[in-house]
């Protein structure tokens, strides 16, 4: 079988979805940590009435940056590129993804994209207009210079690399099963990433579209959103948000996944109702397509439009409450193990539906009038981003460190961090509800004293100190652990899935015999990994041939044929290099050097394709 | 400077939870229906997670200990009925409370059936006001009469602003080529505060107003003022301040009715000494922070409009006592 | 085993790709494989993102005409009606040679394959100099700067337009290939651009009756 190419050019130039999966990891780290500093100093600035820590200018750039960290440059490259990556194959018994080389090249754009907004910052003039971005303000009549171009540029750099990731999962998804695997026989887990992915798929077009029209009206002179020649400034808002609230979606869906993996393993016990569930994560991202409007519902557009909306955001909440009791049956009828992970994902539970059930007030249009653009929204949206969306991803890291480090954690440590960052989050975010209450707007760079609003975000700055606390002192535990770790062997926790059944960390080509699969919880057929192991000693179903990998049919997930797959390339990391370029040719409007760059990326397709990794050596 | 800026907050509060018009009340009692109902779900919830917790170690519900699906049967119950039927229930109800009738209550009267009108425009960073039918124009202060049905006309200069009186009613946008309606009431004469909601760039922070709800025939005596041309200087000083202010900078962004300013960048300034603060909240108005706002207004407000002057300080002695005299 | 396999056939019979070197090997593997290629399942995808985001282009455009009392504004030249419909059609032929192109190559016919793409190259070029010269003529008369109809209109015949370019480089680059020899992974290559065709085709057809619609 293959093995890996060693040191910095084998990283350069892999197509290993596992090496993919630590390079997205380590990169959204570091841009988490990136948008946690942001948050910090926002906190600092509103720590008490009338503070000049920051001024509004560099306010206005930190909240907005901190709103596009966390989603784009956070969440989504964290659950799909990280977990995603590094997950799918080995849960569906796959060698690779199903295009590897494209996965490379996700991962490329993605850290050009993140370098190019950021250097934004580093000058000074980072977009300003908030994460939605509304025009006029984000004009070039209200907002000139360059900001929102990088905004512009940023957001369709990164939708690239989102868009490509998301059809790559879907066809890993729908094709690479291992034989057998037919769709309801495939993890919880890997329903979730599919309506993710699906979801990315539909609704970033939306999204690039908006900021191509923004980047036009900016730097053209077309008239979009030019009211005056006969554009509107509601298309933004509804491009915007008919991406915006699927995205949302998208973002808590795999930690819907990674709680469905979690809950099994914690509790010795198949998720309960697994049909229901796997087609309400399906449902969840479906119906969100359908309720963009609800972040408008103070545009004064007509009574039956809002209160369309607003009934279709009642439906979608059903989904949500099918997941919640179905999670909650599975920890009353098992066994429970609060280990580590299972406490983030009980935690998970108790914020998605704190911050759930605040989403569900929205749905009452003049309540929502009322609160909107307000700090009760911060509070729903960080209980359910931060509390339902974060915690998995930090129950994940727990839950299969051993996996890819083949070490166990400190559990005692591991419960501090949990105690503190739960502690932290609702003394940070619980005081929002009540200041939004008492009509503390959002996005703004100070408040006045007098109005009450002084003790709530002092408690609030204070429960985020907390959480950076406990959010080191996971880090801490896991890095520690990595070098002092006890030895965890393929399967610490008896986990439900197929990457428990192979070697820690797992090999280049994860699976020496391709798995029998005759459920969703491979892992517990004992009786077919005895075959595998049988199989292996045979040499039956080893396909050593070169990067072989089995494909499967989209629905029954019989084998259907053997492709191989390329091997390391250049390609992924040049063809990211002239695409940045290209953009920054574009933010500087150096066209003529644009055109000579898109000439570039067309030579390096060429030489992309010019190897063909379906033949055979020689 | 701290302890000034501190000042500047007093005069009304701005909490939902402290409504004073019926529009206000309905959707604060809304909001503490859903609360109690929320905390009834976010309990249960928490109960079961902590029973799963009490029984931890323990396996299976009574039945075989090696069965793989524990329970499975009751459990789907559960899950179809307080997954899917309760929740619909709820929400349905909520839904028909909160948008069948609440909705209708906080709308603005129809135009012809109002007793007055009142339009709200949002500028970078502040709020003008205009009685349609009168001459007057303020800023940063509305006045309107105690139980009175107002047809607040909301709408923009610039970008998107967000017209906001949270104790009188919800909110509504500005948006740029439409006309947003909502209905102001207040039971009873008071002042309420009010502030921009939807964030409109550097000053967003400082774009409060002041509602200020007044018998009717207290309110009538006002209009009646504002809605005169501006009185003429009657100190040599003030004088010399008109001629600053007309020769000056001042009338190409600000508008003095009854003499030759007619900006309209800035806010109309015509009955100025009548207001309580300045800047939309920013600061109070009084002869010391006016001086201090005309040369160095991006102190007190940095990105604001207005540029900073460099005047003397004789001229700024001047104007101000122009300006305090324009009652 | 035997009833994970596609049609349980045994095991050594599932088509290996690696096993396709010339012609004859892909023709032979390409009838033993049930279903679509993995590459036309990638295609797939990124077809139904473009046909996404000229979705969203084609709302937009609905949206701001409902917003606008004359459509196209008053002093704005309409489009014309006749020469696009019948470019239009002409374009829409081209999914015929590369239909035809895509089962050549499936039957190992190399030469079929590629005059059949000539064919079809020759038909695309043509539409897109035309096309390429009748939008620079309306830039003239009119351009996106005008208003928010002009600038929907060109962002959207824009769109389109390097939409068929794309599709005319990924052609090229198929004779090119094809110009030594068939491997399993040309075939896939050829069927994927078919499909890439027939999606071009049937938005510029949508896209041409969305901007002629103003007309009416
Ligand atoms: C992960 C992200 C995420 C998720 C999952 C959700 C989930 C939901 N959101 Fe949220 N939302 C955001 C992220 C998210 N939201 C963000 C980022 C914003 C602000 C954007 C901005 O302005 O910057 C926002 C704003 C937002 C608004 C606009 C507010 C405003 O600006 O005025 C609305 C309005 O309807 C809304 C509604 C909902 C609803 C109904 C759900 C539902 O899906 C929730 C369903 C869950 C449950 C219901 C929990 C389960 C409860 C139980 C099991 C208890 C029993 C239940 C009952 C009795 C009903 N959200
Ligand atoms: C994923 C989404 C996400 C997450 C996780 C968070 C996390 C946090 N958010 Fe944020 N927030 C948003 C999404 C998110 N937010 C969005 C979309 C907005 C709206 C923006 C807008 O209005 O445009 C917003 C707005 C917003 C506001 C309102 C600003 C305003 O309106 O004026 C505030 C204010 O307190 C805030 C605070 C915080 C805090 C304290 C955290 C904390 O929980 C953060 C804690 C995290 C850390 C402290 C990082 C620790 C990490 C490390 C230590 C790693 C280091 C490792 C290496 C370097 C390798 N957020
Ligand atoms: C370039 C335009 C401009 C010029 C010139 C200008 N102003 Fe202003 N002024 C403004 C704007 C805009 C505001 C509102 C600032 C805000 O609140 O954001 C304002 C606010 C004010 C206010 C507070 C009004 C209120 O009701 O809150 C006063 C008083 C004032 N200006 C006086 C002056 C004087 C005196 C001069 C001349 C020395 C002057 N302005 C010149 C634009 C201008
Ligand atoms: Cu005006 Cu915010
Ligand atoms: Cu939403």
């Amino acid at each position: 079988m293959w093995q890996s190419r060693p040191g910095v050019l084998g990283w350069v130039m892999t197509t290993d979805h596992k090496r993919i999966g630590l390079l997205y990891f380590w990169t959204t780290l570091v841009l988490f940590g990136a948008g946690g500093a942001e948050a910090l100093i926002i906190r600092t600035q509103l720590i008490q009435p009338n503070q000049h820590v920051v001024g509004p200018s560099t306010y206005d750039q930190l909240f907005t940056m901190h709103g596009i960290t966390m989603i784009f440059f956070f969440i989504i490259p964290m659950t799909t590129g990280a977990f995603g990556n590094y997950l799918l194959p080995l849960m569906l018994g796959a060698r690779d993804m199903a295009f590897p080389r494209m996965n490379a090249l996700s991962f490329w754009i993605f850290l050009g994209s993140g370098i190019f907004i950021y250097t934004s910052l580093f000058l000074g003039i980072a977009p300003n207009a908030g994460w939605f971005d509304y025009v006029p303000l984000a004009n070039a009549k209200f907002d000139p210079g360059h900001a929102i171009d990088f905004y512009c540029l940023g957001i369709i750099f990164n939708g690239i690399s989102s868009s490509l990731t998301a059809a790559n999962f879907i066809v890993t998804i729908l094709k690479m099963r291992a034989p057998g695997m037919s769709f309801n026989r495939m993890p919880l887990f890997c329903f979730a990433f599919l309506a993710a992915s699906w979801g990315l798929l539909f609704a970033l077009p939306s999204l690039t579209a908006d900021t191509i029209f923004l980047f036009l009206d900016r730097n053209v002179g077309t008239h979009f959103f030019d009211v005056a020649k006969g554009g509107s400034t509601l298309l933004w808002q509804h491009l915007f948000w008919i991406f915006g609230h699927p995205e949302v979606y998208i973002l808590i869906v795999p930690a819907f996944g990674i709680a469905t993996e979690i809950i099994p393993a914690f509790t010795q016990r198949r998720v309960v109702a697994f049909p229901l569930v796997a087609v309400a994560e399906l449902l969840v991202v479906f119906i969100g397509f359908g309720v963009w409007a609800h972040h408008m519902f103070a545009t004064g557009m007509p009574t039956v439009t809002v209160v369309f909306f607003a009934a279709a955001t009642a439906v979608v909440v059903i989904p949500s409450t099918i997941q919640v009791f179905a999670w909650c049956m599975t920890f009353v009828t098992g066994n429970a193990r609060f280990k580590t992970p299972l406490l983030f994902i009980a935690g998970f539970i108790f914020m998605f539906v704190a911050g759930g059930l605040t989403g569900i007030m929205f749905l009452a249009v003049p309540f929502d009038q009322q609160v909107t653009d307000t700090y009760f929204v911060i509070a729903h949206f960080h209980y359910i981003i931060f509390g339902a969306a974060v915690f998995p991803i930090f129950g994940g890291m727990y839950f299969w460190f051993p996996k890819v480090t083949g070490k166990l954690y400190f559990e005692l440590p591991g419960q501090i961090s949990f105690w503190l960052i739960f502690l932290g989050t609702n003394l940070l975010f619980f005081p929002m509800h009540i200041v939004g209450l008492e009509g503390m707007p959002r996005r703004n760079y100070t408040y006045p004293s007098g109005l009450g609003w002084g003790p709530e975000n002092l408690a609030e700055t204070i429960g985020s100190y907390i959480t950076t606390v406990g959010i080191v002192v996971l880090l801490a535990n896991l890095l520690v652990s990595y070098f002092r770790g006890l030895p965890a062997g393929p399967d610490p926790w008896h986990g439900a899935t197929l990457e428990w059944t192979i070697p820690s960390p797992p090999p280049e080509y994860n699976f020496a015999v391709i798995p029998k699969v005759s459920s969703a919880y491979a892992n517990w057929d004992y009786a077919d990994r005895e075959e595998d192991r049988r199989k292996l000693a045979e040499g039956v179903m080893v396909l050593e041939q070169g990067h072989e990998q089995p494909v499967s049919s989209p629905v029954d997930g019989w084998w259907a044929e053997i492709v191989e797959m390329p091997h390391d390339s250049p390609w992924p990391i040049l063809l990211a290099v002239a695409m940045s370029i290209v953009f920054v040719l574009l933010l500087l409007h150096l066209w003529m050097g644009f055109c000579f760059a898109l000439a570039g990326i067309l030579l390096v397709l060429l030489g992309w394709h010019g190897e063909e990794p379906q033949e055979r050596e020689a | 400077m701290l302890l000034l800026l501190t000042l500047a907050g007093c005069g009304g509060s701005q909490n939902t939870l402290n409504p004073h018009s019926h529009p206000a009340a309905d959707i604060a009692n809304l909001f503490w229906v859903m609360m109690a109902v929320s905390f009834g779900g976010l309990a249960l919830i928490t109960g079961l997670l902590v029973f799963a917790w009490v029984r931890r170690g323990r396996r299976g519900f009574g039945a075989d200990p090696d069965d793989p699906h524990p329970g499975e049967r009751p459990s789907w119950f559960v899950v179809v009925g307080m997954g899917v039927v309760f929740p619909l229930m709820v929400v349905i109800a909520l839904f028909v409370v909160g948008n069948g009738v609440i909705i209708s209550s906080t709308q603005a009267p129809a135009a012809s059936s109002t007793a007055m009108t009142v339009d709200a425009i949002g500028h970078q960073w502040y709020w003008a006001f205009r009685y349609p039918g009168t001459k007057a124009v303020t800023a940063g202060e509305l006045h309107i009469p105690v139980r009175t049905r107002v047809n607040l006309v909301a709408t923009t200069a610039d970008v998107i602003h967000s017209f906001w009186v949270p104790e009188l009613n919800r909110k509504v946008d500005t948006i740029p080529g439409r006309q947003n309606r909502i209905l102001l009431y207040a039971n009873t004469p008071g002042v309420f505060r009010g502030q921009c909601a939807e964030y409109c760039g550097l000053q967003h922070a400082h774009m409060g107003m002041l509602v200020i709800v007044q018998s009717k025939a207290q309110f009538r005596t006002w209009l009646a003022k504002q809605s005169a041309p501006a009185a003429a200087p009657t100190t040599a000083l003030a004088r010399h301040g008109e001629q600053i202010f007309l020769d000056g900078p001042c009338a190409s962004c600000h508008a003095i009715r009854g003499t030759s300013a007619r900006g309209f960048v800035g806010p109309d300034l015509t009955h100025l000494a009548s207001r309580t603060t300045l800047a939309g909240l920013t600061i109070p108005n009084r002869a010391d922070y006016l001086a201090r706002w005309i040369v160095d207004s991006q102190h007190f407000k940095p990105g604001n409009q207005m540029p900073d002057f460099n005047l003397s300080q004789r001229q700024v002695h001047a104007l101000v006592a122009y300006l305090e005299g324009l009652k | 085993m035997a009833d994970y396999i596609a049609g349980g056939v045994p095991e050594r019979l599932v088509p290996r790709t690696t096993e396709a070197r010339n012609a004859g090997e892909a023709k032979v593997l390409a009838g033993r494989r049930r279903g679509p290629s993995v590459a036309f399942w990638g295609m797939a995808m990124i077809v139904a993102s473009e046909v996404t985001l000229f979705g969203t282009f084609i709302g937009t455009y609905y949206y701001l005409r409902f917003n606008t009392p004359h459509w196209p504004p008053v002093g704005t030249p309409e489009p014309r009606v006749v020469v696009p419909l019948v470019m239009v059609g002409i374009l829409a032929t081209t999914s015929l040679p590369m239909q035809l192109a895509a089962r050549a190559a499936r039957r190992g016919g190399l030469w079929a394959a590629r005059l059949f793409l000539l064919w079809a190259l020759v038909i695309q070029c043509g539409y897109l100099v035309y096309e390429i010269h009748d939008y620079v003529d309306q830039l003239r008369r009119s351009v996106p700067q005008d208003n928010a109809y002009s600038s929907i209109y060109y962002t959207l015949l824009g769109a389109d337009h390097a939409h068929v370019a794309i599709g005319i480089l990924l052609v090229v680059w198929l004779l090119w290939k094809l110009a030594r020899g068939l491997t399993m992974y040309r075939l896939n290559a050829v069927q994927v651009v078919a499909f890439y065709w027939h999606a071009v085709n049937l938005l510029t057809l949508v896209v041409i009756g969305v901007l002629l619609s103003a007309t009416l």
